[in-house]
């Protein structure tokens, strides 16, 4: 059999790039430059792509084809640009000021995949253990990682722009989540869930875009005028 | 035929709003639309009740009892709300608080928001009610979120963009969640399925294998679901977003989003649950669910004790009011199930009703500050201020009101059932809130006024009060028997019965 038959290549070609999608993850986190941040985004999002293709190469899922060119066009390219449109239009200061200072960060990122892995561990059912459920096994484990310090860079950021970077981040988690588990949610489903990200994703962004007008500012620990 | 035209109903009363150049048209559009919408749900009622389940497009829209009473209280909710918001919308243009003045075209442009996203809001709703597809329904209860982030910047105020940034931001999040849950459930089914079709999604094919779904996924699976729909019901702790923003949101609005669209998220947790309880036992979601059901009633005696601001008393209320339903959930069998959907009935009747008349006494002082209304608004006010107390009387469960009789039951399945601790605290925390709310509410009606005009009578604002009253007050008496039947057997599909 020549190796790109060989579905162990398969599953290792996608463990390989689930491991990269969590080093960017863990990169975004430390990396302080919002452009940096947009574009990491949209690596990550390309890799997910290329994983959804393997999937469906591996499997023969024709429909998991759609699903990894839906995402290689709104996640890795339409998103990426309207982002870094928005970021131009309100000519913000180029960087992120997080609560917790990069190496902490890390740190907790750290933590939060080693959680990650003990939840996916408990999910590993291995008396199925067909070839299909172990090419699952590692990346979900990975895809609860990237959900988790999705929500983690939600809460350690103070700028309206960069808490939805990690909203979108924390979403790219369950994209693999789908993927590995299920080889992709439904094609109708997936086609609902992109557009109601890129609807999201232009909604908060122009709130984003009001709230600098009104309060000169992006800084949502400034929005606190409303209480008890 | 009659389940896609709910669903276009609205569609086209949205896209109609969003092209009208006049102010008239779209008022009629909305008020055509949405009696038309109350036709065809009092339709759809009258078919499943005989029928039992109804199924359009290829099963890709079901209609069973529990779906039908959500889309008749959406319907009727809709339908007072657009009676009341034509007069809301023309009061607010005569006191000119539209973002940049309010000259004829920057009037009709902000109108436009309200007239063409309400029927969308709408119509995601319905389409919660009616997919059968959890997936469908996930994407649906996100788009009841993006189709109203810009009501609640309506005002465009400072306030009002925190207050839609936090709904917008905590709702993605909570949403997040709830899909993650969707994917497990999915994947839980995966193996006895075996299909990768739409249909595997399906509720109504999921729930008669749900007994051999994987439990450890299902279980994590369900906590998800309840952290995330939990979310959009605004049960605590994740409810700080609700308080800001009903109290920034156009009233009509408001009143929507207290009453409707708090049922399209009990209604998906309610999908998840029946679900949850046929793979695990009753046990394991009711004691989360309890939990969560008695925190929410808990975290909001202290802030209707002391709130300053009455729509955001209403808010807490609100919050209070998931709480209990929550705790029906939670309670399960067949009389917490009873209590549930009964208790979603009557509540939502009445918290519409409690916003718009709240809407009519801020519209009239232009305040919804306690501290600067003197009180008696029963004399200047004489209508909507004697609906206003009677209705806080009647939400906080004071017979012969509805509520009471819907508390009651649910109080009395947590004693049948042996949750002794999680009755005795329902009870407290009644207490506090009926403390509180009739306190705060009486004060602002009852006493002295300051000196001033009666109002006269306003012909869309009271009258759409006047409709709800009227069935509140009839409903406090006499529930019609189709009406009775159809809060039954919805009850029967909670807990499983059917």
């Amino acid at each position: 059999m020549i190796f790109w038959q060989d579905p162990q290549f398969g599953n290792r070609l996608i463990t390989m790039m689930a491991a990269l999608v969590l080093v960017l993850q863990i990169l975004m986190v430390a990396q302080r430059s919002i452009v940096g941040n947009i574009r990491g985004f949209g690596i990550q999002s390309f890799l997910l792509a290329s994983i959804a293709a393997t999937i469906a190469y591996f499997n023969h899922a024709t429909q998991v084809y759609i699903v990894a060119a839906l995402t290689l066009v709104f996640k890795a390219i339409v998103l990426p640009l309207i982002l870094e449109q928005l970021v131009e239009r309100i000519q913000i200061r180029q960087e992120i000021e997080p609560f917790l200072n990069a190496p902490l960060s890390v740190i907790v990122s750290g933590l939060l995949t080693l959680v990650a892995y003990i939840v996916a561990e408990s999910l590993h059912r291995p008396e199925q253990g067909t070839a299909q459920t172990s090419l699952g096994h590692n990346t979900l484990a990975v895809a609860l990682a990237l959900f988790l310090i999705g929500f983690f860079m939600m809460l350690n950021r103070r700028k309206a722009l960069t808490q939805i970077l990690g909203l979108l981040s924390l979403e790219n988690g369950l994209f693999l989540a789908a993927i590995s588990l299920t080889y992709g949610m439904p094609l109708l489903i997936e086609l609902g869930i992109t557009f109601d990200l890129l609807v999201a994703v232009l909604v908060l962004g122009v709130l984003v875009y009001r709230i600098r007008e009104t309060f000169d500012s992006m800084d949502v620990s400034k929005l606190s005028r409303l209480r008890g | 035929m009659l389940l896609p035209t709910i669903l276009i109903v609205p569609l086209a009363a949205g896209a109609l709003s969003f092209v009208a150049r006049r102010r008239r048209l779209m008022e009629s559009v909305n008020l055509v639309a949405f009696a038309a919408l109350f036709i065809l749900a009092v339709a759809l009622v009258g078919q499943v009740l005989r029928a039992g389940v109804i199924s359009g497009w290829n099963g890709f829209l079901h209609a069973d009892s529990l779906s039908a009473l959500v889309v008749l209280l959406t319907a009727f909710v809709g339908l007072v709300c657009s009676i009341y918001a034509v007069g809301y919308f023309r009061e607010d243009e005569r006191n000119q608080v539209f973002e940049g003045g309010s000259a004829g075209a920057i009037a009709v442009s902000t109108l436009r928001k309200y007239y063409a996203l309400t029927p969308l809001f709408v119509f995601s709703m319905l389409l919660v009610a009616l997919a059968d597809n959890l997936g469908v329904m996930w994407v649906a209860l996100e788009a009841t979120t993006l189709t109203s982030v810009f009501l609640v910047t309506f005002y465009g105020r400072a306030t009002s963009l925190e207050a839609a940034w936090k709904y917008a931001i905590i709702g993605g999040v909570g949403l997040s969640m709830a899909l993650l849950g969707t994917i497990l459930t999915y994947y839980s089914a995966h193996n006895i399925l075996a299909t990768e079709t739409l249909a595997s999604l399906n509720w109504s094919v999921l729930v008669t294998h749900a007994a051999q779904f994987d439990k450890t996924t299902m279980k994590l699976a369900f906590i998800l679901i309840l952290l995330g729909y939990g979310t959009k019901a605004g049960v605590a702790p994740m409810h700080t977003w609700k308080p800001d923003a009903y109290s920034e949101a156009p009233v009509p609005a408001a009143a929507i989003l207290s009453s409707a669209t708090l049922n399209c998220a009990l209604y998906g947790l309610v999908r998840f649950y029946v679900l949850a309880s046929r793979c695990l036992d009753g046990n394991y979601p009711g004691r989360l669910l309890l939990l969560f059901g008695v925190l929410s009633m808990g975290i909001s005696v202290p802030f209707v004790l002391i709130q300053r601001n009455f729509r955001r008393l209403l808010a807490y209320h609100t919050i209070d009011h998931a709480g209990i339903m929550v705790t029906a959930l939670g309670v399960g069998g067949p009389l917490g199930a009873f209590g549930l959907t009964l208790h979603m009935t009557f509540h939502t009747v009445a918290k519409s009703l409690l916003f718009l008349c709240a809407g009519t006494v801020f519209q009239h002082f232009r305040t919804d500050l306690f501290g600067k209304i003197k009180g008696g608004a029963i004399r200047l006010l004489p209508f909507a201020g004697t609906v206003f107390f009677m209705a806080t009387l009647a939400i906080v469960g004071t017979p012969p009101f509805s509520l009471f009789q819907s508390e009651f039951v649910i109080l009395r399945a947590a004693f049948t059932a042996g949750h002794y601790v999680s009755a005795v605290l329902f009870v407290v925390f009644g207490v506090g809130i009926f403390a509180g709310a009739v306190l705060h509410v009486g004060g602002l009606v009852l006493g002295p006024s300051e000196p001033g005009p009666v109002a006269p009578w306003y012909p869309w604002r009271d009258s759409a009060v006047l409709l709800s009253t009227a069935v509140l007050v009839v409903m406090g008496f006499w529930l019609p028997t189709p009406m009775f039947d159809l809060v039954r057997s919805a009850a029967g599909i909670v807990s499983g019965a059917q």
